[in-house]
């Protein structure tokens, strides 16, 4: 049930034009970049991030690869995080050192083991920022 | 260019970490073994007193007659060499990259400061590239080799420079400033950077000698 | 990359040194430095030389290197490169030309005066190098003729001037008999067992300045100490084999040197003004042998003035006049730190003591030492000529007055009068025992 890029933005875009007009503000909008309100000064940009775009290249259907809910130590198998802030979990005190290092570890790590999408510092953390790059990833 | 990413972010680091440490602990025993056989007396005469005396002042900038005798090249030495070493083991990116890889942290620097480091190092080696070309006293002296390490040392401060900044082509600077820089660590024992590991000891000789040996100074 | 123009050499005239180099072959010269290099050498030469960062700063502290308008061929390091680098890089592959280069270099360009060690941030040992140096010469059989033969003389009588078993006891008594005429009850006490004291001189004193013997006599009678001198080989503390790189001859000439001071059970050995010797009793033959110290404690002239003076053994009836410069020779200051008490000697005996720049440990060497004056006439002009320094030195210090010379040392006595006569300075070059004789209350 491969959709095509087109379709998924044009379906978006019908979904915030209807939510904007209902006068409601929902969660749902195209997320652009990591913008995690934990990390209260970053030092880097935010990293680029076109979520649909880059799942839709990445063939990630499930949520749960990157939302995951880990339980006594293992992954739980079918559950799933989206919703939930990951510095939930990744952030236990004021250190956003293993958030960091959860993020790194989430993204970088799965771009080495599929040798694919970018793994040095600024190839996400881009100083030019989402708009720039904007359809790069599709 | 995954590939090239994979090798220097893997193995090749390994490989630099393991020819640093290695390197320099072989030198190191290698050369005190040699001593023991060859130079005993350098066992004999070497006073701790002594030895710290000497380097405290040669590691005191215009501690010694030498470095009152030429001050821009004493400042540019001592920033040097304080940029050279404090920015990349303290830069938080590097910090970071060691803590996600094996889990050890320490402190780090703000990126300003690294930034600014960096910059001093470079400008510090142009200035050392100018003296060596243009100071008989060391041109005379210079073979291709000086040259190569003084290319060796600035290649990964400027294409850490250029990555950090995202300059245009930023991602080829990056590759190369992990290959440079693990060249860089993985030369120092063999190379004329070796003074890195000798320079405490042979000083520190040298202390001892005019200190306990001769009751002189020798700065 | 600028290069300098460098000087143009002069070939080299020493008979001793055409000589040897014409029986080398490649073979030989190759054989030689790898068995001096890997049998002799260890760690520091290999440290030294893979350290180097050159850098260049040791150009300063060369006397060669300044007079010769920082020529970077007369730097310390640029006479390494010249010399032992080449050795290591090609293993030995060079010709006769090049030793017969890297002999003069080592033996008549540099005179093991240390202070670039105190110049280079690595604290690297030049003079070190440059041993090794002369030590290759001296197994390839170049050395300069001069101070060969007083190495031979050093082999052949255990001292530096061929004199003689009965000469030398000849020379004690003559300089005896002259001294009475001033101090009756002067005694030159030869072979006085269980003395405090043994005084012992370099070869040259006996020879062609036996007044130091004289002067020497009416200190030490003067002074009221148990002294002696050794009537038999082993008198002599000079040492020019450690400067041709005969480290054998070295040992054996300290080991008769010290053997006769435990043969006499003296407690200490006094000598008299000579850098060399000291350096070689308390730094280089005794190591030779094994000593971390020398086994009998030697007291170098200028101490031994000190504690007199201090002690209030002898008196000073009327001060040295006119001021005075004091040389601070190598051997004895960045050799051992002697520096405040030659001056405070000075000071003792002496008007006015107008300092010369640099001073203490930072003075520039004479040019004369390391066995570069004992290399004799086919170097003097080099010599003379590569420390224009030392003259500008003396003369800023006569400028402000000074008048003579203090130089408690016999080699920079020879290459600083060398220096006056050459640069026209016109001063007075005195040891403190000249001044201390002339200045002292004699007893009846």
């Amino acid at each position: 049930m491969k959709m095509k890029p087109k379709s998924i933005l044009a379906f978006l875009a019908l979904v915030l034009a209807l939510l904007l007009a209902a006068g409601a503000v929902m969660s749902q909008e195209d997320v652009k970049s990591v913008n995690d309100p934990a990390f209260t000064s970053p030092t880097r940009p935010a990293p680029i991030f076109f979520h649909d775009a880059h799942n839709a290249k990445a063939g990630l259907d499930d949520c749960s690869v990157c939302h995951h809910v880990y339980e006594g130590g293992k992954k739980a198998e079918g559950a799933s995080s989206e919703g939930q802030a990951c510095s939930e979990c990744h952030m236990k005190g004021k250190s956003t050192r293993p958030l960091i290092k959860a993020y790194h570890g989430m993204c970088r790590g799965c771009h080495e083991e599929r040798k694919a999408g970018p793994v040095q510092c600024g190839e996400c953390h881009s100083k030019r920022g989402p708009e720039a790059l904007e359809g790069r990833g599709k | 260019m995954h590939t090239l990413y994979y090798l220097a972010a893997g193995p090749f680091a390994i490989a630099a970490f393991v020819l640093l440490a290695g390197g320099s602990l072989f030198r190191l025993v290698r050369m005190g073994l040699l001593a023991r056989k060859k130079d005993p007396a350098v066992f004999d005469y070497m006073s701790a007193r002594y030895g710290f005396r000497s380097l405290f002042h040669w590691l005191v900038p215009f501690g010694s007659r030498g470095m009152r005798l030429h001050p821009a090249l004493t400042i540019a030495s001592f920033l040097f060499h304080v940029c050279a070493i404090v920015a990349p083991v303290f830069l938080y990116a590097h910090v970071l990259l060691i803590d996600e890889s094996w889990n050890i942290a320490w402190v780090h620097i703000p990126d300003g400061a690294a930034d600014a480091m960096s910059l001093v190092v470079i400008a510090a080696c142009v200035f050392f590239l100018v003296r060596r070309m243009k100071s008989p006293e060391v041109s005379y002296l210079s073979t291709w080799r000086d040259y190569a390490v003084l290319a060796l040392v600035a290649a990964p401060f400027v294409t850490g420079l250029w990555s950090f900044h995202q300059f245009p082509g930023f991602r080829y600077a990056g590759i190369i400033h992990m290959l440079s820089g693990e060249l860089l660590l993985a030369s120092i024992p063999f190379t004329r950077l070796s003074h890195m590991i000798f320079f405490p000891i042979t000083r520190a000789y040298m202390g001892s000698e005019f200190g306990a040996v001769r009751n002189a100074r020798d700065w | 990359m600028s290069q300098v123009a460098l000087k143009k050499e002069t070939p080299v005239s020493d008979d001793g040194m055409l000589k040897g180099a014409a029986k080398l072959t490649p073979e030989k010269i190759r054989e030689t430095v790898r068995k001096v290099l890997d049998g002799e050498t260890g760690a520091r030469l290999k440290t030294y030389a893979a350290m180097c960062a050159r850098c260049g700063m040791c150009s300063d502290a060369c006397h060669f290197c300044l007079s010769h308008d920082r020529d970077p061929a007369w730097s310390p390091a640029g006479k390494v490169k010249r010399t032992i680098w080449e050795l290591v890089r090609t293993g030995g592959k060079v010709d006769a030309e090049f030793i017969l280069d890297a002999c003069r270099i080592a033996h008549t360009e540099c005179n093991l005066c240390k202070r670039c060690a105190m110049y280079c941030p690595f604290g690297i040992d030049v003079a070190y190098m440059m041993l090794v140096m002369r030590r290759i010469c001296h197994k390839l059989g170049v050395t300069p003729q001069y101070i060969q033969d007083t190495a031979h003389s050093h082999s052949a009588t255990m001292n530096q001037m061929w004199v003689k078993e009965d000469e030398w006891i000849d020379s004690l008594q003559w300089q005896e008999d002259e001294a009475r005429e001033e101090m009756p009850n002067l005694r030159i006490p030869i072979e006085k067992e269980g003395a405090d004291i043994m005084y012992s001189v370099i070869g040259p004193e006996p020879k062609f300045r036996a007044q130091l013997i004289y002067q020497a006599a009416v200190i030490l009678n003067a002074s009221g100490v148990d002294w002696t001198m050794p009537g038999t080989p082993g008198w002599d503390n000079s040492d020019m084999c450690m400067y041709t790189g005969d480290n054998e001859m070295m040992g054996r000439l300290k080991r008769a040197h010290f053997d006769t001071a435990v043969r006499l059970r003296v407690s200490r050995i006094v000598m008299g003004e000579c850098g060399h010797a000291f350096r070689s009793v308390h730094d280089m033959g005794n190591r030779w042998l094994g000593y971390r110290q020398p086994p009998v404690p030697v007291i170098h002239a200028v101490e031994f003035y000190h504690e007199i003076l201090k002690q209030g053994r002898i008196k000073i009836a009327k001060k040295f006049e006119g001021p005075v410069t004091l040389h601070d020779p190598c051997n004895i200051v960045r050799g051992h730190g002697l520096h405040e008490m030659a001056r405070e000697v000075v000071r003792l005996t002496c008007d006015e003591l107008i300092e010369m720049h640099p001073n203490r440990e930072h003075n520039y060497c004479c040019s004369a030492g390391g066995g570069v004056i004992n290399c004799g006439p086919p170097f003097k002009t080099s010599r003379v000529v590569g420390n224009r320094v030392k003259a500008e030195q003396l003369f800023a210090a006569k400028a402000r007055g000074a008048k003579t010379v203090v130089a408690p040392c016999h080699n920079c006595h020879g290459g600083l009068e060398d220096i006056i006569h050459h640069y026209g300075l016109g001063m007075d070059v005195k040891f403190l025992g000249d001044i201390i004789y002339s200045c002292m209350e004699k007893p009846e």
